[in-house]
């Protein structure tokens, strides 16, 4: 406003100076003058002609309005007066604007000014005013006046205006001291601007601007409304339509603009409100509050946060339900959230985790240390379905802890102890060590039945129980570490898990590495699970320097072998083919092919397979210190009883992926091996 | 005499590198490279349009680049830019993942950039693709 103001002024001020320095030349009276300089703009190469007839024609070779430049620019009077008492531009027309008629006036002494500019569609421009510096006040009165006219105020940087119309009025007063108060009304329809990437642009922008200002000493007072009716805009990263509105009052003392209220409706979202202290220079937000009811999470979430979150597990995820939210930030920190949620709910696109019917009164404090009740109606977790629960959070600070917590996993239950979460810098290397979130837990899982556990998970109906114990488990910002050992029952047997170390847990490609030590698995019941053909006896088994890589093997070194002990050991006529074929068609084990036939079970006295899998292949071997057949052969099970059977493998290396097919097919019951 | 020595040396030391970068396997199969390329491989059909129209560059440096958003529907911009950026993730986990499994992770930089340029070489006519720091339609 200060700016429009001091343009007209400094505009009279040119005139003023033109009159001054005039030279006549044949028939018409020509006036030069060099370069005129002020904060506000530059001009240079000035030059007004008036002919006889009573026209007039000024030329500007060169001019700067902020950092923009015009290049000859040229207004013509076809009717020019110029008086001891008023200068006045009838029928004018800008070469800028050659469509449009402009006119002028100014009366020295009634300092009166009255400028208008009419251009087809309707479209005009009207300002009128008085300049007596005691009292002065102006008023531009806008009717379809393009947007795209204002684009030379617009800092370069700006997004260009490419099309819209404004219709309203501007006011402006002040005195001898400077502006006093300003005042704007309008109206704006199908408006449109873009950067040059397009990452900043709007479309078909419509909505309804008031705003009033007044200053009082040297603080302004103000209060103004905006109507976002309609359209839809891009700001990198937000897409937004029409339907929002902002309303407020403040005041402006120069260097601070406070917001003492102000009113935001989200469309979908519902309404906040808000106050803050934002600092002009440097563009700081000095304090801030922000507060709603009822509000929207699934809207919330989509429209205003989660084009934030391209990355991390939150990006894919929907929210639901509605919350109530109270926020107070100062000195660069959140210092208090009142955060109560209603039936709300997070779920992962990727079917990874979900938690529904979330009741919540959680009351977080920097400086203060308090406890939040978090109840939830269910859940799931890796397809897994999760039961109703309650945590009660411990918090201080950016410290966050549950003692105990209980989460009811199909017919187990996992319980937690000692979840620590908390904000700290990363450990090097890491990038720029910024802080992020820690956390860690010690849990035991609770007898999960087995047969429940493969439905989920679609494997085959495998039979048992799935118990752990979990010392120790922590995410440092990269990786998820698991220390001692998880112990899993199953088969009848043990399932020792040792060094496990997940890394890149929620990127593309998880890398988790880790041993294994299985130990008295029931074959019986393990070959019945994957229909593999029945064996009977006690299996154990190590998997040592376990790579897994998007949940793939990478890389391992497994043995396979009989438990120690005595207990029956049988195995089938069809365990044995499977086995054998196993080897491939180019590899069948030598077998007493004449028992075959008469036989369904035989006896056996160990079993015994290795494997160490690199780059894809898999070195096999069968049971320890059978090497030394000759022509590379193993032994994979050893006969022993009556009747006996003995299978050999000849083949040493086999491709991984080949071997996990013929497995497929195996137990898929698709096999038709051919036994020697 | 010792400026020449410090040439030769400097030359050897770069013809090593390269000996050493020509030896990297860039078809490298892992089950990560094999994640990263299906999921790459799923999303090159949303965004080849974008190729095809201009809003979508290849870089120099073997990413890709919102160019123009102006070709895209206002409405469809923010998961252009989504798209845009779930790409140049998989991108660098992919240079990161070839560089790892060739067991010399300080290659990445120099496997980026030999992908940048095959990328950039097997566009299609019509794409856009980074050029001594300047866009050119291929």
């Amino acid at each position: 406003m200060r700016y429009l103001t001091r343009i007209c002024r400094e505009a009279l001020i040119l005139f003023g100076m033109l009159l001054i320095c005039f030279a006549a030349r044949g028939s018409e009276l020509t006036l030069t003058i060099g370069d005129i300089a002020s904060p506000a703009f530059r001009a240079s190469g000035i030059r007004l002609a008036l002919p006889t007839d009573g026209s007039a024609e000024l030329n500007i070779a060169k001019l700067n309005v902020d950092q923009r430049e015009f290049r000859r620019v040229r207004v013509r009077c076809a009717r020019f007066t110029l008086s001891p008492s008023q200068l006045a531009c009838r029928q004018g027309r800008l070469d800028a604007i050659p469509d449009a008629r402009l006119e002028f006036s100014y009366g020295f002494a009634t300092r009166q000014l009255q400028a208008s500019l009419l251009a087809p569609g309707g479209e005009s421009w009207q300002v009128s005013g008085q300049l007596a510096e005691s009292a002065w006040q102006l008023a531009v009165q806008l009717r379809q006046a393009q947007v795209r006219r204002l684009s030379f105020l617009l800092p370069t940087k700006m997004p260009q205006i490419s099309q819209g119309a404004l219709t309203g009025v501007l006011r402006l007063s002040g005195d001898a001291s400077g502006m006093q108060g300003a005042g704007v009304d309008l109206q704006l329809v199908q408006t449109g601007f873009s950067n040059a990437d397009g990452l900043h642009a709007a479309e078909k922008l419509g909505g309804k601007v008031s705003f009033t200002a007044k200053r009082t000493g040297f603080v302004w007072n103000w209060q103004g409304n905006v109507v976002w009716q309609s359209g839809e805009l891009f700001w990198q990263p937000l897409y937004l339509t029409g339907g929002h509105a902002l309303s407020g009052s403040g005041s402006f003392d120069g260097r601070v603009i406070n917001i003492k209220q102000a009113l935001v409706q989200l469309p979908g979202a519902g309404q906040v409100q808000l106050t803050g202290l934002w600092n002009v220079p440097p563009a700081s937000l000095q304090e801030g509050s922000l507060r709603g009811s009822g509000l929207d999470l699934a809207a919330l979430f989509s429209t205003y946060a989660q084009p934030y979150l391209e990355k991390g597990s939150l990006s894919d995820a929907a929210l639901y339900g509605h919350a109530d939210v109270a926020a107070y930030y100062r000195r660069g920190e959140l210092q208090s959230l009142r955060l109560n949620l209603h039936e709300a709910g997070i779920s992962d696109a990727s079917h990874r985790y979900a938690l529904l019917g979330v009741n919540s009164d959680i009351d977080w404090r920097l400086d203060a240390a308090s406890v939040a009740v978090i109840d939830f109606a269910g859940g799931a977790l890796l397809g897994a379905p999760i039961g109703a629960g309650q945590w009660r959070v411990k918090m201080d600070g950016l410290k966050f802890e549950v003692p105990q917590a209980s989460l009811q996993i199909l017919d187990g239950s996992l319980n937690l102890q000692d979840f620590h979460l908390q904000r700290a810098p990363l450990p090097p290397p890491c990038d720029g060590c910024t802080p992020a979130w820690h956390w860690a837990f010690s849990a035991s899982l609770l007898p999960v039945s087995m047969d429940k556990i493969s439905q989920t998970a679609g494997w085959p109906v495998m039979l048992g129980t799935l118990a752990a114990r979990i010392p120790k488990v922590s995410y440092d910002g990269h990786a998820i570490k698991v220390e001692g050992a998880l112990l899993f029952n199953v088969f009848d047997g043990t399932v020792v898990a040792t060094g496990l170390e997940l890394n890149d847990a929620f990127g593309r490609a998880p890398r988790l590495s880790g041993n294994l030590a299985m130990r008295n698995l029931d074959l019986d019941l393990l070959t019945r699970t994957f229909s593999f053909g029945n064996m009977q006896g006690r299996l154990d088994a190590d998997v040592k320097k376990l790579q897994l890589q998007d949940w793939q093997p990478l890389s391992f070194e497994a043995r396979l072998y009989s438990s120690a002990g005595r207990y029956p050991k049988k195995i089938s006529q069809k365990a044995v083919q499977n086995i054998s074929s196993l080897g491939g068609s180019g590899a069948a084990a030598a077998i007493q092919r004449s028992f075959l036939g008469f036989f369904e079970n035989f006896g056996y006295d160990s079993i015994g397979w290795s494997c160490i899998m690199r780059n894809g292949i898999c070195q096999m071997g069968g049971i320890e210190g059978t090497d030394g057949h000759g022509s590379g052969m193993y032994e994979i099970v050893r006969g022993g009883g009556i009747p006996a059977i003995t299978v050999m493998g000849y083949n040493r290396s086999v491709s991984w992926v080949e071997l996990t097919q013929r497995l497929k097919r195996v137990t898929q019951g698709n096999a038709k091996p051919v036994v020697q | 005499m010792k400026k020449l020595l410090r040439y030769t040396t400097a030359m050897l030391t770069l013809t090593v590198s390269l000996n050493v970068m020509a030896a990297a396997d860039l078809e490298v199969n892992t089950p990560g490279v094999n994640a990263i390329k299906s999921s790459m491989q799923a999303r090159h059909a949303q965004l080849s349009a974008y190729y095809a129209s201009g809003a979508v560059g290849l870089t120099a440096d073997g990413m890709i680049a919102l160019r123009d958003a102006s070709a895209v529907p206002m409405a469809a911009r923010q998961s252009v830019n989504a798209l845009v950026a779930a790409e140049n993730q998989d991108r660098g986990a992919l240079y990161a993942e070839i560089a790892n499994a060739n067991a010399h992770p300080e290659w990445q930089a120099e496997i980026r950039s030999t992908f940048g340029q095959r990328w950039i070489q097997r566009a299609q006519p019509g794409w856009w693709v980074q050029s001594n720091g300047g866009w050119m339609q291929k």
